[in-house]
């Protein structure tokens, strides 16, 4: 580091000191000059701090999410977080009711709390004077908020700019697939971090753990992020394992509840919680994920059999679950495959099957039976199932599409769309058509337009999908980025438009009427669709695709069964367990709280412990 | 076992006594002390201690997030923080292979310019406090009080700035923050004749610190001894020269030496300084509007900070001598050790044990305050 | 399809007196009442909570028509004369009972439901417009309000049931 010094620089330098001679002896008196002058006097008051200030703290307790972000970051322990318990707790949206409070006998106003916030709640104030008798000494923990320590405004001392801030808004870019290299394929969009990208995003993280908290299954996410960014990724997989075996499929499609609560996305953009698992999953040797899902697992037998209805997340997810407690599990899958919704709703390009089919692997390499193609009412009924196991479980999902039922829709060619995406994943044919219509603003709306969008550029070389929906863009029920790909793939997207009727001529479908929507809710939030029958429009089409709704098949319940089991608007009832009002019979995932994956594999869990909890009471 | 039933064992005769001077002694600065054997006035032997306030920094450093210690190393030295917190920020950034933007750079140097002039008007003033002229001492507190307005209007903390972060600074400068500086360093630079007739050219302060301390530019580079001590020595060496950092190889300043190696010579040097600084600074409020960009180089999330592997060695010229520190990273999110070398620690232990001997026992105080060391840089 | 609803829909046609104006209403809220306490042990139980939630909706309306028309402070007024708006297709389609099936699904509940509600609606609303200020205007507007509010429960049901949460 140190350069050689330069000789020539050593040598003594002759500045003229002009104190060689001291001064008279007569100079300090000329001080007394000072006596003429005005006093400088200061006013008792505190004086004002200059506005950089860094004095007692400012919290506004409404931005304030309580992710403790700020203890984590004090240097010297000063910081404590204490609920208050009439804040709000909403962990959905990632907000507790914690609060930072303030010992000032430690805190020493570095103001790293003020930088590293991630709402910017938290500003140090221009406030500087606190004194307590011997009594009040536990005055100095303090509880501040927006108005400060004592609750007298002083002003805005230290905040945070964006010089000082110390997080990192941004994400890593994904690369993906551009729009013409995909339309003709079925080929993943979404290439995945790599080993750099992933150990960036995930030193984002903060780890607070609203991530936790926000997802139905609880995942460590906090953990997972943290082994990757110290690049310990078999560690990141056991800490996934913990809470969910269908990460290769969360890992791509998950709604990402944790993503929606990171207090990193307060301000910036979230930390890409569902990318980091994936590259956890996907960096990770199958063979050695197997070993990793096994440990921990009973290493006898129960005795006790479960049967699960319907192989998919909620229903695998149970049976991984009792699997590891040392139940024997038979999964009954109507279809040819296991892997339920994922495989027969989720299009490749988003899921290639072969990752869902790794996750099946590492399930049923635990010891879960499955076997495809049986349907149960029809192969086997009920009664059978309650009479040869300890225990059965309804998992079958929202497989039947519900109609509009507009006039004209009861023509051949206006389909559903769950229909035309299992018997894409089953490779059924069916007729492409050259024009395609569909009505739906979610997402299997989009993945059904995107599958017909690929099959229609692949045999006729031409997109011509349109898509209805009565929602306006800015209440999509999809998610921004399917709405965003389905444009860029040349689908085009009709906001506010309610179908009114299938246009038939000489039995032919040739297109949707639909009309505007004005307005959608009420001032209550209700549905109540107003239209502007003004604004008519017919949207040409030789199919017409239906992606409203969807509904679970319980006829396979048989009359008998349906009428002694309680039901709740439609849906099975269940307790907190997701037990049925029969006491051997429990129900989880979609068919009975509707669709989501990650909702699904937290149903698995819970029905799994309380079976498990039922078996060992008898 | 009652002790009159024994016979009392008497010391021999001797009218060599021991006194503890320090660590609550108005003569002493600092939390510190010296064991002095003494006969008569005159010092036998003396033995630093550096006693219990200030230590440990180290080690608390070791327990630390990389980011945390920034808040931490100011206090290692109270008069003149700023180059504890460059000289750590500056290891760090070395260690990361991170590039402070010029801007930075520049408020670095203002920084620590204005830190220098603050510490020399404390030490002038507790110098001429053990002489017994208070008066001088009123007066430097006061100015530099004005010089920490500054501080608190540009970094926010009047004392303790906090301002380096591995990678720049954190504030931009307020609005008008130049004009202000410059008015300060016009002020101050009016008071420079007050002062020297106060105490600089002031007969009892001169005719007791001329030969009082006296140490040769031979012994100095012995005892390991750096910055205005050093120079008062006659050797003309200054880190901001001599291995230039920051932007300090663009400015123009002179290196102030004096040959007698006495307090006279040490505290004249500082006076000189103080000149410098403002010729410094001067430039500094000249130049700095045209240099524009980022303050700070991004760095990464501080409670996700792997700094990597490696060890590095830093040193900047603080108001004391030069101040170094060593910083060891085994790659993870806390230092894995960090060694810091103040110049105090060799002016107030082996240099003020070695030249309080032979003196008497007033001289020790102003032997102290003219080395200028600061305690907690002693045992930290 | 009972007798009485043809009845009431001619009456209906023409200018009408109050008290025959609510006891169309009546009428038409108990044949409702009726004909959805019919279905109730012929659905499937997965979805019986529905009519039997519309079955107790509309007898709340026939207990709180009722109530009205024997009301002492309409008394005098149940025999004013009302101008009765051109003929409501819809209302008309409302009254006429549907051909649900044996087991009708909740949708085709729901709508014929909805269309119904709608239908009584407007009605109300175009008896309230074409009568002077006064407590009969009041009443239809009452009415029509009534009718309005268990639409839009109606309508939310629907969204909920059929459009099932953005899948």
């Amino acid at each position: 580091m140190s350069k050689p010094i330069d000789d020539a620089k050593l040598s003594k330098q002759n500045v003229t000191i002009e104190h060689e001679e001291a001064g008279s002896i007569l100079s300090p008196l000329k001080a007394l000059q000072f006596f003429m002058r005005k006093p400088v006097t200061v006013p008792l008051e505190p004086r004002p701090a200059a506005d950089n200030y860094r004095g007692f703290h400012l919290n506004d307790h409404e931005k304030c999410i309580g992710c403790s972000s700020c203890q984590k970051v004090c240097d010297n322990a000063a910081i404590t977080m204490v609920k208050v318990p009439h804040l709000p707790e909403d962990p959905i949206n990632g907000v507790r009711n914690l609060r930072p409070a303030i010992d000032y006998g430690r805190c020493c106003w570095c103001a790293l709390c003020v930088d590293i916030c991630p709402t910017s709640a938290i500003s140090l104030s221009r406030e500087y004077v606190h004194t307590c008798t011997q009594e009040e000494i536990d005055s100095y923990f303090i509880l501040p908020d927006e108005t400060g320590i004592h609750g007298e405004y002083y002003g805005e001392g230290w905040q945070k700019t964006n010089d000082s801030d110390l997080l990192d808004l941004n994400r890593q870019p994904m690369a993906e697939l551009e729009a013409e290299e995909r339309i003709d394929n079925f080929n993943e969009i979404v290439a995945g971090y790599t080993d750099q990208q992933a150990v960036i995003e995930a030193s984002r993280c903060v780890q607070c753990g609203m991530c936790h908290d926000a997802c139905p299954t609880h995942m460590d996410a906090p953990e997972y992020i943290r082994s990757i960014w110290q690049g310990n990724l078999e560690d990141a997989v056991r800490w996934i394992y913990q809470s969910n075996p269908f990460s290769h499929v969360c890992g791509r499609v998950c709604t990402h509840r944790c993503e929606d609560a990171c207090s990193i996305g307060r301000r910036g953009e979230p930390v890409s919680i569902r990318w980091l698992k994936r590259y956890a999953m996907d960096s990770v040797d199958h063979e050695r994920i197997k070993q990793i899902a096994a440990e921990g697992k009973a290493d006898y037998l129960s005795g006790k059999q479960i049967a699960i209805i319907g192989a998919g997340p909620a229903g695998l997810t149970t049976a991984y679950d009792l699997v590891r407690k040392g139940h024997q599990v038979t999964v009954f899958e109507a279809r040819k495959e296991a892997g339920g919704m994922p495989r027969y709703g989720i299009p490749e390009y988003r899921l290639p099957y072969d990752m869902l089919d790794q996750d099946i692997d590492v399930i049923t390499s635990m010891g879960v039976k499955i076997q495809t193609g049986i349907q149960v009412g029809k192969d086997i009924t009920m009664a059978q199932l309650e009479a040869d196991y300890d225990a059965v479980v309804l998992a079958i999902g929202l497989h039947l599409g519900r109609s509009t039922r507009v006039p004209g829709a009861d023509h051949k060619q206006v389909r559903k769309a769950i229909d035309l995406l299992r018997r894409t994943t089953d490779d059924e044919a069916y007729e492409i058509p050259q024009k395609a219509v569909v009505i739906g603003g979610g997402n299997v709306a989009m993945d059904i337009a995107r599958t017909l969008a690929r099959q229609q550029q692949q045999q006729f070389g031409q997109v011509q999908v349109t898509v209805t929906a009565l929602e306006e863009m800015s209440n999509f029920l999809a998610d921004p980025v399917e709405i965003k790909e389905c444009r860029e793939e040349g689908i085009e997207i009709y906001d506010a438009r309610g179908p009114q009727a299938c246009i038939i001529k000489n039995n032919k479908l040739i297109g949707l009427k639909t009309w505007k929507v004005r307005s959608i809710f009420d001032e209550q939030g209700r549905f109540a669709p107003e239209y502007d029958e003004q604004d008519e429009q017919i949207h040409a089409a030789d199919m017409v695709i239906e992606a409203i709704g969807q509904m679970s098949d319980n006829n396979l319940l048989g009359d008998d069964l349906t009428e002694a089991l309680e039901w709740q608007r439609g849906r099975l009832s269940i307790d907190g367990q997701g037990r049925t009002s029969v006491d051997w019979l429990w129900a989880a995932g979609d068919c009975v709280n509707g669709p989501d994956v990650v909702h699904a594999i937290a149903d698995g869990h819970r029905v799994a412990a309380s079976i498990d909890e039922w078996l060992n009471q008898q | 076992m009652r002790p009159e039933n024994y016979e009392a064992q008497r010391q021999p005769p001797s009218n060599e006594y021991e006194l503890n001077f320090g660590p609550n002694h108005p003569g002493i600065e600092g939390n510190y002390a010296l064991k002095v054997k003494l006969h008569g006035d005159i010092v036998l032997e003396a033995k630093a201690d550096g006693g219990y306030l200030h230590r440990g920094f180290e080690k608390l450093m070791e327990q630390r997030l990389w980011i945390q210690n920034i808040a931490l190393v100011p206090r290692i030295c109270v008069p003149d923080p700023s180059p504890m917190e460059l000289c750590y920020s500056m290891a760090v950034e070395e260690l990361c292979g991170l590039k402070v933007p010029q801007r930075a750079q520049w408020l670095r140097v203002m920084q620590l310019e204005l830190s220098r002039i603050a510490a020399h008007l404390f030490t002038f003033g507790g110098h001429a406090a053990t002489t017994g002229m208070y008066s001088t001492m009123y007066w430097g507190v006061a100015d530099r009080d004005l010089l920490l307005d500054l501080f608190e209007e540009f970094t926010g903390g009047r004392v303790y700035s906090i301002y380096n972060i591995p990678g720049g600074v954190r504030r931009e400068l307020p609005e008008g923050f130049l004009q202000r500086l410059t008015e300060t360093l016009d002020y101050i630079e009016s008071r420079l004749p007050d002062y020297d007739n106060l105490f600089f050219k002031n007969q009892v302060f001169v005719k007791r610190a001329k030969g009082t301390g006296v140490m040769s530019r031979e012994q100095a580079l012995e005892w390991g001894v750096t910055g205005p001590n050093l120079r008062a020595t006659g050797l003309a060496f200054d880190v901001r020269r001599d291995d230039p950092y920051l932007v300090y190889d663009q400015l123009a300043f002179d290196i102030p030496v004096e040959e007698s190696g006495d307090a006279w010579a040490r505290t004249l040097v500082r006076r000189k300084e103080l000149m410098e600084s403002i010729r410094i600074l001067r430039q500094v409020v000249e130049i700095l509007p045209d240099i524009h960009g980022p303050i700070r180089a991004p760095i990464p999330n501080p409670l996700a900070w792997n700094v990597p592997a490696g060890e590095t060695y830093t040193r900047v010229e603080s108001s004391k001598g030069e101040l170094c520190y060593y910083v060891v990273s085994n790659g993870g999110p806390k230092p894995y050790r960090v060694h810091v070398r103040g110049p105090s620690s060799m002016h107030a232990v082996q240099v003020l044990e070695k030249m309080s001997v032979g003196s008497r026992i007033e001289d020790i105080a102003q032997t102290m305050f003219s080395l200028d060391a600061c305690p907690p840089e002693v045992d930290r | 399809m009972s007798e009485g609803h043809s009845s009431s829909y001619d009456r209906l046609k023409s200018k009408k007196s109050l008290a025959e104006i609510l006891d169309v209403a009546i009428e038409f809220e108990r044949t409702a009442r009726d004909f959805y306490t019919d279905l109730i042990p012929k659905v499937s139980k997965q979805i019986r909570y529905l009519v039997e939630e519309l079955a107790e909706e509309e007898q709340r309306h026939f207990d709180l028509f009722t109530e009205l028309k024997n009301r002492p402070d309409l008394e005098k007024q149940v025999q004013t004369l009302v101008e009765i708006p051109a003929s409501d297709k819809k209302f008309s389609d409302a009254i006429h009972l549907p051909e649900l099936g044996d087991r009708p699904d909740d949708q085709s509940v729901l709508q014929y439901a909805l269309g119904r509600e709608h239908a009584a609606m407007e009605q109300y609303h175009a008896l309230a417009e074409s009568t002077g200020d006064g407590p009969i205007k009041e009443l239809f507007q009452f009415l029509a309000n009534e009718e309005t509010e268990h639409k839009n429960q109606l309508e939310k049901v629907y969204y909920e049931t059929i459009h099932s949460g953005g899948v």
